[in-house]
């Protein structure tokens, strides 16, 4: 258990209150104390001291988590939690219980630079000054990207992007580790700079962690330069975990929402104490009906706002708050518009100047 | 005898019971220094599933052990001697909210906020405030007779628990007390139950009795240079007749640890004293913060804020809210280990046993804070050590025993809010020594093959550092 042996001190630190379980989207789900963030760090415990074997049990209760951070935003005792599980995730895969799903992306990432193994993404280049980083989620959108880059540009950002490859995040996330210190340098070749603008909230926290990078989410550099606009919307807003307990970037979409006249109407949960989406943490790929489910939850509380219309600045949100918000639309009949924040600001840029 | 899973499938459901490794492990602790493996976790969702996994386990003379949310610092969840662990988090229902008779009726998995949370509309709440609120449950306040912050004001869980439905160690399910508000004689079994500690029965049923929430609050915060003075304090501002919803005390320790930690800025004194008063008339919540402003300064208080606006508030609060993960990150290579946690001594000797603990840390090579609800003669103190080395848990378990010792000599006893089960044990027991054979003959009369809970209590082994393994890892001398 070589990753969690370095983390000794910090499970000691836990003092095993539970109050992590309060809004543990697994737990919530589930139930089981070995599916909240206190079991999680027990078994990973366990795992170090020898009282328990490695086992398909033990690793999918590790891999499914979220990664969301809340259990680190309630914990009495600060305890790095992500951490601990994404350690005990890399020992695990070091003892060969890697989920298959993983793999297949790891090897994508390899292979093809994108965790889609899609050969076919360009990275739309620009010789300016600003380094921007896309990310793959974005990449693999192309058009929500080109608005995004038009956005920036209009705004009077000379940027600077060429061919980039992924962050490496899945890697770290989903315990691959040997794996990522070969990528690290690869990455560093092709992303060689100090400062830098990022899209995607998980890609700007991790370049910043990952890499020591000073790099600003978009969120963070727009709101000066944005012209007023008067959309006469009513939404809620989503805060993506790596914004905001990830970054601390709370204010600042509810700023531009603000400026583009936007009204919010918050969830139950929100800012650092936000809902999670079900997305992160490759929950995704490997247990897609416990992410789906998460969803739900998540977009019933949005519906509990009384508004039709939820934005968020974050890919992954997006995509399976999207899925949810359909579902519950077929089975209920009832709607909840998902929008990524992207959409908003091209809608005000092009109604801006009131 | 290992429980057969199949059958408590077939009780609970297959999703409901587990005898996996994984869930077994989480399972053998809790927040306290213990861990013991059970065989089997059951998730009950009914009384007639507690009841028939009662007869299973008592035909079969199988241990369990019911739990909450696993929040107990004395080893109340851990399965000393292996067997089931009943968790009751999915019976988490309210069954009724009655505004005109002040009660509601809860299962017992419900937690404290949440139930809060559904109370609130009607202008009520369930008045213990444990500072886990928003984790406990119900049934684990019951089984230690929690309290919190505002004990000084509202009592503990007993003062608020008219009646329950449990279910005894055969199986049987009994209506204990009453839904009116006061019971004339006749045993008092549902207070009975009020911190038995899982020992005696399954509570699956509780009718709890409700406050309307106050309109009107106010805090304050006062330094002082000697801690006698802030224990002086104390003492005249509950016998003055104010009745302040939270008086809270925090030691130097303490105030170096959360300013280490957190840069608040408090002054280095001896003592910070937080206080609180609320109520439905502004005028009487401001003129009780005068009184106690004043009683302060006539113990040499200094620096005295008081304000009711809620910013202001939360500011002033900041630094006791914060103090417990300050503690945890104290010094590199200490935990906050969870012993002597909470002792209560009369109200005029709280600054004496605060000097005594501070004495017997030094003398003992940990470091020990001492802080919490003094108002209610309560105190909160926590064991700062290398949990990785033998020679620590010696230093902890002689400071541990001097406490106690101590504080049964000034007449205070060995737990306030958190508990006995096992670490505790020890020095309850030598506190209730000529009690505690009328204590064992209670629970052979209601569980005479010893299946709840055994071995806890006045059934606890001598010695808490050998009752059950540790859960920290140690290493070397």
């Amino acid at each position: 258990m070589g990753y969690l042996n370095k983390l000794e001190q910090e499970m000691n630190t836990c003092i095993r209150c539970a109050y992590c379980f309060e809004e543990c989207p697994v737990f919530n789900e589930q139930g089981w104390d070995s599916d909240g963030a206190r079991g999680k760090v027990i078994l990973s415990y366990g795992l170090l001291s020898g009282e328990i074997e490695p086992s398909r049990y033990i690793a999918d209760k590790l891999f499914q988590c979220t990664c969301c951070r809340d259990c680190v935003e309630r914990c009495p005792s600060n305890v790095r939690v992500v951490d601990i599980i994404s350690s005990a995730r890399a020992d695990l895969v070091d003892a060969g219980f890697a989920s298959e799903t993983h793999k297949y992306v790891i090897e994508n990432i390899k292979n093809t630079g994108n965790i889609y193994g899609d050969t076919e993404v360009t990275s739309p280049v620009r010789e300016g000054e600003t380094p921007l980083f896309i990310g793959c989620q974005y990449l693999s959108r192309p058009n929500k990207t080109k608005r995004y880059i038009k956005i920036l540009e209009k705004l009077g950002f000379d940027l600077h992007i060429q061919k980039e490859i992924c962050c490496g995040f899945p890697m770290e996330i989903l315990g691959f580790r040997k794996d990522f210190e070969a990528h690290k340098e690869k990455f560093l070749k092709s992303f060689p700079y100090k400062e830098a603008i990022a899209f995607c909230p998980t890609c700007t926290v991790f370049l910043k962690e990952g890499y020591g990078i000073d790099v600003k989410h978009i969120m963070q550099v727009i709101l000066e330069k944005l012209p007023e606009a008067d959309l006469g919307l009513k939404v809620t807003y989503h805060d993506p975990c790596d914004l905001s307990r990830g970054l601390g970037i709370i204010d600042e979409p509810r700023k531009i929402l603000e400026k583009l006249g936007v009204e919010v109407v918050e969830m139950k949960r929100n800012k650092a104490q936000s809902g999670c989406c079900g997305g992160g943490g490759g929950i995704l790929m490997s247990d897609s009906s416990l992410s789906d489910r998460i969803a739900l939850n998540r977009i019933k509380e949005a519906m509990d706002t009384g508004v039709d219309t939820l934005v968020t600045s974050c890919p992954t949100c997006e995509q399976v708050l999207k899925k949810a918000a359909k579902e519950i639309g077929e089975r209920e009949g009832k709607n909840m518009v998902v929008r990524n924040i992207e959409d908003i600001l091209w809608k005000g840029l092009k109604k801006g100047g009131k | 005898m290992k429980p057969d899973i199949e059958g408590l499938k077939a009780i609970v459901g297959k999703n409901n019971a587990s005898d996996e490794i994984a869930d077994l492990y989480v399972y053998s602790s809790d927040a306290s220094v213990h861990q013991a493996m059970p065989s089997a976790v059951v998730r009950p969702k009914t009384h007639e599933e507690v009841q028939e996994i009662m007869r299973y386990a008592d035909k079969n003379k199988i241990p369990v052990v019911p739990r909450g949310a696993g929040s107990g610092m004395s080893g109340h969840a851990v399965p000393i001697d292996g067997g089931i662990v009943l968790d009751m988090k999915r019976m988490n229902r309210i069954l009724d909210i009655r505004p005109e008779d002040v009660i509601c009726k809860v299962e017992p998995g419900i937690v404290n906020d949440e139930l809060n949370r559904v109370l609130r509309p009607f202008g009520f709440f369930f008045p213990p405030t444990p500072s886990s609120g928003n984790i406990c449950t119900i049934g684990g306040m019951i089984g230690t007779n929690a309290s919190g912050n505002r004990a000084v004001k509202y009592g503990a869980t007993r003062d608020s628990l008219l009646g329950m439905k449990v279910v005894l160690a055969n199986g049987e399910l009994v209506t204990l007390g009453t839904n009116t508000r006061v019971e004339a004689s006749g045993y008092q079994l549902a207070r009975l139950m009020v911190g038995s500690e899982g020992t005696l029965g399954v509570v699956v049923e509780a009718t709890l009795l409700i406050s309307p929430l106050p309109k009107y609050r106010a805090m304050g915060m006062v330094n002082f240079s000697r801690l006698e003075e802030a224990g002086r304090a104390i003492s005249n501002i509950i016998s003055a007749g104010v009745v302040p919803s939270m008086v809270e005390l925090m030691d130097n320790v303490a105030i170096t640890a959360v300013n280490k930690a957190l840069d608040l800025g408090l002054p280095d004194v001896a003592a910070i004293v937080i206080f609180e008063c609320n109520g439905m008339v502004k005028g009487t919540v401001d003129h009780d913060m005068e009184s106690i402003k004043k009683i302060c300064e006539g113990h040499n208080g200094t620096g005295i804020k008081v304000s009711d606006d809620p910013g202001e508030m939360a500011r002033i609060y900041a630094g006791r809210k914060k103090l417990f993960p300050s503690l945890s990150k104290y010094r590199e290579g200490l935990a906050c280990v969870s012993l002597a946690d909470d002792m209560a001594v009369p109200i005029s000797k709280i600054a004496d046993c605060v000097h005594e603990i501070h004495e017997i840390a030094k003398r003992n090579n940990v470091i020990m804070s001492a802080y919490g609800h003094c108002g209610a003669g309560l105190i909160h103190t926590k064991i700062l050590m290398d949990p990785t080395k033998k020679s620590q848990w010696e230093d902890a378990k002689r400071a541990v025993k001097q406490v106690y010792e101590y504080v049964h000599r000034i007449g205070g006893t060995t737990s306030g809010e958190h508990g006995i089960a096992l670490s505790k044990a020890p020095s309850w027991k030598e506190e209730k020594r000529d009690s505690l054979e009328m204590m064992r003959a209670i629970k052979r009369a209601l569980d005479p093959n010893n299946i709840l809970n055994p071995h806890k209590l006045m059934d606890a082994p001598d010695d808490w550092t050998t009752a059950t393994a540790l859960r920290y890892q140690v290493k070397g001398a």
